[in-house]
């Protein structure tokens, strides 16, 4: 995929290649897509989290470690890997995690689109917050940053391929059986 | 029943051996009187050698001890250990966890030292302290090392122990073939800081009772013929060996019906070996995947655990890629099987607070299979010798409830 | 006259009752003292009994004693409580606040319990155990329980202590009107976790000579008719009532078209109720809505306080509103009075600096009316009487004076 990088044109109110009424709205499209993989994981609805994923999509955590002085990817999965993850999740460990209160915060940051336009490149600031069940107490489980390629056919946003880029690397006592 | 108090602090119709006393977990005096007794004097490994792999490499570590270390390759290809701490006024010398240096400089007044810990340089030596104080008496303090068994790089503090060759015994050998057929290299590590106590840790790796919680082993293993038939064994020094099997990960929903097919030289497809070295380590081979836990408590009800990933030296990208894969699926800090471990003991440590009163705590499963808990009894046994305490008493003030 | 170190350090000229040294505040070994001989001793409440409605619903609480507690409702319906801990490794329980079981299941190896505390399932029992240990020896510990005095849980962890009844005695007598009329229902919860003492936060509910901190109080109570001739009435126990004040809310929520018009069923509206009970509970009524603080110290300067809101069973949708709002206009976390008092006793632990800071504090106002702080002094009799250790001279320095 190539992107412009810098293109960032202004919505002018016509239609886009890739079917959307106008700049404007494609732009809409865009970020509210990933406004919602927020929103519908937070509320732990992966049906309709799968619902904003393109068939090809790939999703993966990834970080740097100083310790080994290179690139770690801690998960990895396709389209069908993530249906299946998400759908045992409520086996494992009696389904604690499930109750876990965690939301994730979101600034988008840049938007580019590809020449032809059926891409968006877009990249984001993400903190993950844990809220304790018992009292209600917030802790920041984790800084990162969404890399996100959105897939823009026929005046529908789909997510194509994200890589959370961790800062974080200590993930709270446990780690999580959930993805970001 | 339910229980009262009374009958809730009666000692088990079990031998002495077959449970522990919960302080064990959170006295501060014990875990002190561990640090002295245990930690300070058995070999751990800090980390691999391949965390340093080039000469002038170097790797900040912690010991079990809560001592910094230096682990440094020397120019000479040799891995040393040292107090990662400046002879001057004792700075930290290293700050990054891992870097290449020729020579270690401190930041503070710049005093240098080679990589065979020899003090090389003392800024203004001459004006500050004329004839009064020698660069070759200000060397760092090295650190018994050895590297070896997959190499990893094994430290005692102790000057005075014995051989790391003693120590480990054969409670390895079930992995000697695996860990000599071909160079071992790192591909994952992160650390939690747990609240809870270390042996708990080592009690959950080291007893498979606890398969009922994992949903993932559950379905590859504990349903699987071969389960049962599987015994633990006990090594010398409080170690703890348990027998293989093929696990069937494609009976797991989340592998999408793949087994693993990727061996480990030297290790069959989909085996599943478990070593646990008193007191603090794991090695697990879940072929292909490589795992080593290491443990540095911090408290009684803190620890700061590490996990690390090996693959093969010299893997084609696919392979490597199916290790990493494999590692991460239920080790990683995304996996499946790490997180439920953890709320466990950290369930236990929220239960235990305020220990004293409350029950003991049960090693007491015996029987011809996997979930004997002959692990854990033998760990305690050992636990006893170092600290001349017994685990299930150890203040000797249980005789009372005894006699009852 | 600003004072000299000296003079800043020399006792009150007051009666050794009428302060005390501040480290009964901060010091750790009276802390542990304090949960030995009080805390793991006395009643004090955990929860009300509406949060756990239904048949099999459950409620994880924490008692002041720091123990992990599970409080059931059984399917005879009677309340039961019990250490939220697994008698086989000790793992907490129940991990949510609240929730509904059958049977409560340990998630690490998965043994069952019924609502009675009876151990109903051991995984695997025969082929581990034999018939070296019985399902009927490791059920739940059951810790003294009573369900009384508007329908709270009501815990003492010590087996041998006396009844409720007594340990009350008829200091809640005037409220009973109010706690009897009609069931009392949970509508709002939440807790602090404040760096300080908690005798400092019970201090501050007994003390109405803080009331000039509160502009609410200041405007509905201080200048009110009777509001100087109401007395503090001292019961067993160090428990303390105070005469009810008139309040006129009006004063206040003049324009807003907010008026504190709906009483409470037994009670009078205008009238607050005030009842501390040693060591960490308080009621406090305030038509139309109940509070009720208890506490969990962590330790000597960290503390968890608890409040409940509760109103009537029964309410129509609009009372329970009101209810509500009247009782978080001034108690809830965006309430106006409770953030006030937090900054106070947090002020306390800041100036007290852990017990390095001033050198006595004073609790020495003697007089007829509801600023007198014989309140304070009660407590502190009683506390005095359980510690062994008078609160103004805690470790015994002042022979002089002891021979007094
Ligand atoms: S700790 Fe509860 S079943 Fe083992
Ligand atoms: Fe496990």
């Amino acid at each position: 995929m190539t992107t412009t990088g810098t293109a960032t044109r202004e919505p002018r109110g016509e239609p886009t290649g890739s079917g959307f009424e106008s700049l404007a709205e494609r732009e809409k499209a865009v970020r509210e897509l990933v406004a919602r993989t927020c929103l519908t994981m937070d509320a732990y609805d992966f049906a309709g989290y799968l619902d904003l994923c393109h068939p090809d999509f790939r999703y993966t955590i990834t970080t740097y470690s100083p310790e080994l002085r290179k690139d770690i990817t801690w998960l990895d999965h396709d389209f069908a890997g993530m249906e299946t993850l998400l759908e045992v999740l409520p086996l494992h460990a009696s389904d604690h995690f499930l109750r876990l209160v965690m939301s994730r915060h979101l600034g988008v940051y840049t938007v580019a689109y590809s020449e032809n336009d059926t891409r968006a490149a877009v990249v984001s600031g993400l903190q993950v917050f844990n809220t304790a069940r018992d009292g209600g107490v917030t802790e920041l489980l984790a800084v990162a940053k969404y890399h996100d390629v959105v897939a823009l056919e026929g005046g529908e946003a789909k997510l194509l391929v994200r890589e959370v880029r961790l800062d974080t690397r200590m993930l709270g006592e446990t780690g999580s059986l959930i993805p970001f | 029943m339910s229980r009262n108090a009374t009958e809730w602090r009666r000692r088990p119709t079990l031998a002495p051996t077959h449970y522990v006393d919960p302080r064990i977990y959170t006295d501060r005096a014990l875990f002190e009187e561990e640090r002295e007794k245990i930690f300070k004097k058995v070999w751990s490994v800090v980390c691999h050698e391949s965390e340093a792999p080039n000469a002038g490499d170097y790797r900040r570590c912690r010991h079990m001890s809560g001592k910094e270390l230096l682990v440094v390759r020397g120019v000479d290809m040799k891995i040393r250990a040292f107090y990662n701490h400046c002879s001057h006024r004792g700075n930290l010398l290293a700050m990054e966890p891992s870097g290449n240096a020729r020579r270690i400089t401190c930041m503070f007044h710049q005093w240098s030292y080679d990589t065979r810990g020899n003090c090389v340089a003392i800024t203004r030596q001459k004006e500050g302290y004329q004839d009064r104080v020698s660069r070759k008496d200000m060397g760092l303090r090295e650190v018994r090392t050895e590297v070896g068994l997959g190499g990893f790089v094994w430290v005692n503090v102790d000057d005075g122990c014995g051989p790391l060759e003693e120590f480990v015994g054969d409670s390895l050998d079930y992995l000697k073939e695996e860990l000599s057929a071909k160079p071992l290299e790192i591909i994952s590590y992160h650390k939690a800081v747990v609240n809870s106590n270390y042996k708990l840790w080592y009690d959950t790796n080291s007893e498979l009772y606890h398969d009922f919680l994992h949903h993932h082993n559950r379905k590859i293993a504990l349903i699987q013929p071969g389960y049962w038939d599987r015994r633990v064994h006990v090594h010398d020094h409080g170690h703890v060996s348990v027998d293989s099997m093929e696990c069937r990960y494609d009976a797991y929903e989340g592998n999408d019906g793949r087994q693993r097919r990727l061996g480990w030289p030297g290790g069959e497809v989909a085996c599943h070996k478990l070593i646990d070295l008193f007191p603090t380590m794991t090695f697990i081979l879940r072929a292909p995947a490589f795992r080593l836990d290491t443990m540095v408590p911090l408290a009684p009800d803190k620890v700061a655990i590490e996990f690390r990933g090996f693959a093969v030296k010299g893997d084609s990208a696919e392979d490597r890629a199916a290790r990493v894969r494999d590692h991460n699926s239920i080790w990683g800090p995304f996996g499946r099987n790490l997180p439920e471990d953890e709320i466990a003991i950290v369930g236990q440590m929220m239960a235990m607070k305020g220990g004293d009163d409350s029950a003991y705590v049960l090693h007491g499963r015996e029987e011809p299979s996997i979930q004997n808990e002959i692990g854990m009894r033998h760990y305690y046994g050992e636990w006893s010798k170092w600290m001349e305490r017994g685990a299930s008493d150890p203040f000797g003030n249980r005789a009372i409830a005894a006699a009852e | 006259m600003a004072r000299t170190g000296t003079q800043w350090r020399t006792r009150p000229n007051l009666p050794l009752t009428h302060y005390v040294d501040p480290r009964v505040y901060t010091d750790r070994s009276i802390f542990e003292e304090e949960r030995e001989k009080i805390l793991e001793k006395t009643w004090a409440i955990v929860c009300h009994e509406s949060e756990a409605p239904n048949a099999y619903d459950f409620r994880r609480c924490q008692h002041m004693s720091g123990k992990e507690l599970l409080v059931v409702r059984g399917k005879d319906m009677k309340i039961r409580v019990f250490y939220n801990q697994c008698p086989h490794r000790g793992n907490v329980l129940a991990y949510e606040p609240s929730g509904n079981a059958r049977r409560i299941t340990c998630i690490f190896h998965l043994w069952s319990f019924d609502t009675k505390g009876n151990c109903v399932e051991i995984t695997r029992e025969k082929e581990g155990f034999q018939d070296r240990l019985s399902r009927k020896d490791v059920g739940l510990r059951e810790v003294r329980s009573e369900t009384d005095m508007g329908g709270f849980v009501w815990v003492n962890v010590d087996d041998d202590c006396g009844p409720l009844d007594a340990f009350l005695g008829d200091s809640t007598e005037f409220l009973r009107g109010e706690l009897t009329a009609a069931p009392l229902e949970i509508m709002c919860y939440h807790k602090a976790i404040v760096p300080t003492n908690y005798k400092l936060w019970h201090d501050t509910n007994r003390d109405l000579y803080h009331e000039f901190l509160h502009r609410q109080n200041r405007l509905i109570a201080m200048g009110q008719p009777g509001y100087l001739d109401r007395r503090y009435h001292l019961h067993v126990h160090g428990h303390v009532t105070a005469d009810p004040s008139v309040n006129s809310y009006e004063n206040i929520e003049k324009g807003s078209g907010v008026e504190r018009r709906m009483g409470w069923p037994g009670g009078e509206s205008a009238l607050h109720k005030l009842c501390n009970l040693f060591p960490t509970v308080t009621y406090n009524m305030r038509p139309p809505a109940l509070r009720i603080d208890t506490m969990v110290p962590l330790g000597p300067e960290e503390t968890i306080v608890e409040f409940r809101g509760l109103g009537v069973k029964g309410d129509s949708p609009e009372e329970r509103r009101e209810r509500l709002r009247d009782y978080n206009s001034f108690w809830g976390p965006f309430g106006r009075n409770l953030p006030e008092d937090f900054i106070a006793i947090v002020g306390q632990s800041i100036g007290l600096n852990h017990g390095r800071g001033s050198p006595y504090i004073l609790h020495g106002r003697e007089e007829e009316t509801p600023h007198s702080e014989v309140c304070i002094r009660h407590y502190f009799a009683e506390w005095s009487r359980m510690m062994g250790r008078t609160a103004a001279d805690p470790f015994g320095e002042l022979p002089a004076v002891a021979a007094e």
